[in-house]
Parts: structure tokens; sequence; C-alpha cells
């Protein structure tokens, strides 16, 4: 376990190279990517939606995998990752709706439309909104914990079916750019290496928000403890 | 020239901006008040180890 000293300094570090990698990568966007001869400017939004989802399905994996880990060992550890790891990837896949629907209404000429991938986004938010929301009406830690992992478990299960939702059904949403059904050709090499660059951006920053949210959940357990003995001596 | 839609543009990244720093300030001011409230209470329970010794 890492040391409280170690882990704010490991914060400290991670705020102040998410801040200059953002503001290198707004750079690499607006002054260095080509613009769009069919979409124009707005496809910028590109570089921030794809790694925003992305970044939304490594959190609900590491849910998964967490929530795995608590259920075979029953180390809180375990569980207290898989809960901030849900509640960031929360934030990650409303922005990546958000930015989507921004990005969609000049495209498709509408807000929103029930094709696959929006859909099954949609989904995907709805299940981890109610992952939070057991942990919230559980009568206890335990019963929070035992819930939450088995919802973390299952619902993992509509991450590829986003994925895969362009290919397996008539979709108006592009095709993927990334992973094992990305074109070869889907981007030009410059537009390819500032998605990377967005990445690494978005990986960084995604670690900063999941090591302050865990570190939020040890303080949160830590007054718990403390009440309860308080309580018990009569205070 | 393909239109360029600058609004959304602004709009999109925008609401992205806001919502990380809107989330990380909502973590690191609870964090800050936790932190304060563990101190206080520590030393209600160190107060209270210290009269159970004496």
């Amino acid at each position: 376990m890492l040391g409280n000293g170690l882990r704010q300094n490991l914060t400290g570090y991670l705020v102040v190279l998410s801040g200059l990698l953002m503001m290198a990568d707004l750079y690499l966007i607006f002054m260095v990517a080509p613009t769009d001869a069919v979409l124009g400017h707005v496809q910028r939004v590109f570089y921030f939606h794809v790694p925003i989802a992305i970044m939304s399905f490594l959190a609900f994996f590491m849910v998964f995998l967490a929530s795995i880990a608590y259920l075979v060992r029953r180390n809180g550890k375990w569980d207290r990752i898989a809960h901030s790891c849900a509640e960031v990837g929360v934030v990650f896949v409303t922005l990546a709706l958000l930015t989507g629907v921004i990005w969609g209404r000049p495209l498709w000429n509408t807000w929103w439309t029930w094709e696959p991938r929006l859909t099954t986004t949609l989904i995907l938010w709805l299940i981890y909104v109610s992952y939070l929301m057991i942990r919230s009406y559980a009568s206890n830690q335990q019963q929070a914990a035992r819930y939450s992992a088995v919802v973390g478990i299952v619902g993992f299960v509509d991450v590829p079916i986003v994925y895969y939702s362009v290919i397996w059904w008539r979709s108006i949403h592009p095709s993927p750019v990334v992973g094992p059904f990305a074109q070869a050709s889907a981007l030009e090499p410059i537009m390819l290496w500032i998605l990377l660059f967005s990445f690494v951006t978005f990986l960084i920053l995604f670690s900063y928000l999941v090591a302050g949210r865990t570190a939020l959940r040890n303080s949160e357990d830590r007054l718990r403890g403390i009440r309860l003995v308080l309580r018990r001596a009569g205070r | 020239m393909p239109p360029a839609n600058l609004p959304f543009l602004f709009a999109a990244f925008a609401v992205t901006w806001i919502a990380f720093f809107a989330y990380a300030f909502f973590v690191s001011r609870r964090q800050q008040e936790l932190r304060k409230e563990i101190a206080e209470l520590g030393g209600a329970l160190d107060q209270q180890g210290a009269e159970d010794v004496g």
C-alpha cells in the first residue's frame, strides 16, 4: 500500500501532468489537426469524444476486475477501487454521451436518435448509475459492496455490445477507429497521432480522478470507523 | 467549405471542461472537509483514550 504522503505527491504529479498534457492536446487539436473536408471544424470534437468513450470502457473494465477480486477475496480494498472507478466511469460515459449528442446535432440534424450505438451507450450509463444508487440505498457497507460487485460484473456485458453495435446492426454512427474492427485507412497519420496523444492525456486525467476518488473513499471509511468507535464509547 | 458549426464545437469542449473541473473540485473539497473532521474526531478519540488510561 502507498503511504499518505507518497499518494498525495503522486496525485499532485498527476494533476500537473494532466494539465500540461491537456494544454498541449488543445494546441494539437486546434492548431495542428487538419480541418475535415466534409464535416468542418466540428469534427475536432472527435479528439475528445473518442478517448473519453474509451476511458469509460477502461473504467468499467476495472470495475469488472475489482468486483471479481472483491467477491473472491472479500477484501475492502477491491470494493474501494471498484466504487471509485465506477463513479469516474459514470463521469466519462456521461461526457461521451453529451459530446456525442452535441457533435451529432449538426451532422444528423437531430439531438438524439435511437440508433444502436447511442441506445447501448445510454443503457451502459443507466447500468452504472444504478450501480451507484444500489450503493447509496444499501443498508450497510458489506451489502453495498456485495450487491454492487454483482452489478459491476453483469453490467460489463454491455461494454462489448456498445463497441460491436455499429458492426452487428445498421447504424448511422461512424465505424470504430480503434480496436480490432478499426479500418487501417480510417484516419490520416497526423490525425491518428493526435488521437493517440489525446488517449495518453485522458489516461493521465483518468488516473488522477481515480486516485483522488479512491483517497476520498479511504477517508470516508476512516471517518466511519472513528465515528463507530466514538459511538461505542458513548460520546 | 463545410459549415464551421463553431457553437457546437465550443459547447462540446466547454461541457467537457466544466464537468471535469466540477468533479475534481467536488472530490478535492470533500476530501478537505473529511480530513478536517477526521482530525477533530481523532483528537476526541485520543482524549477518550487518555481519560480511560487516567
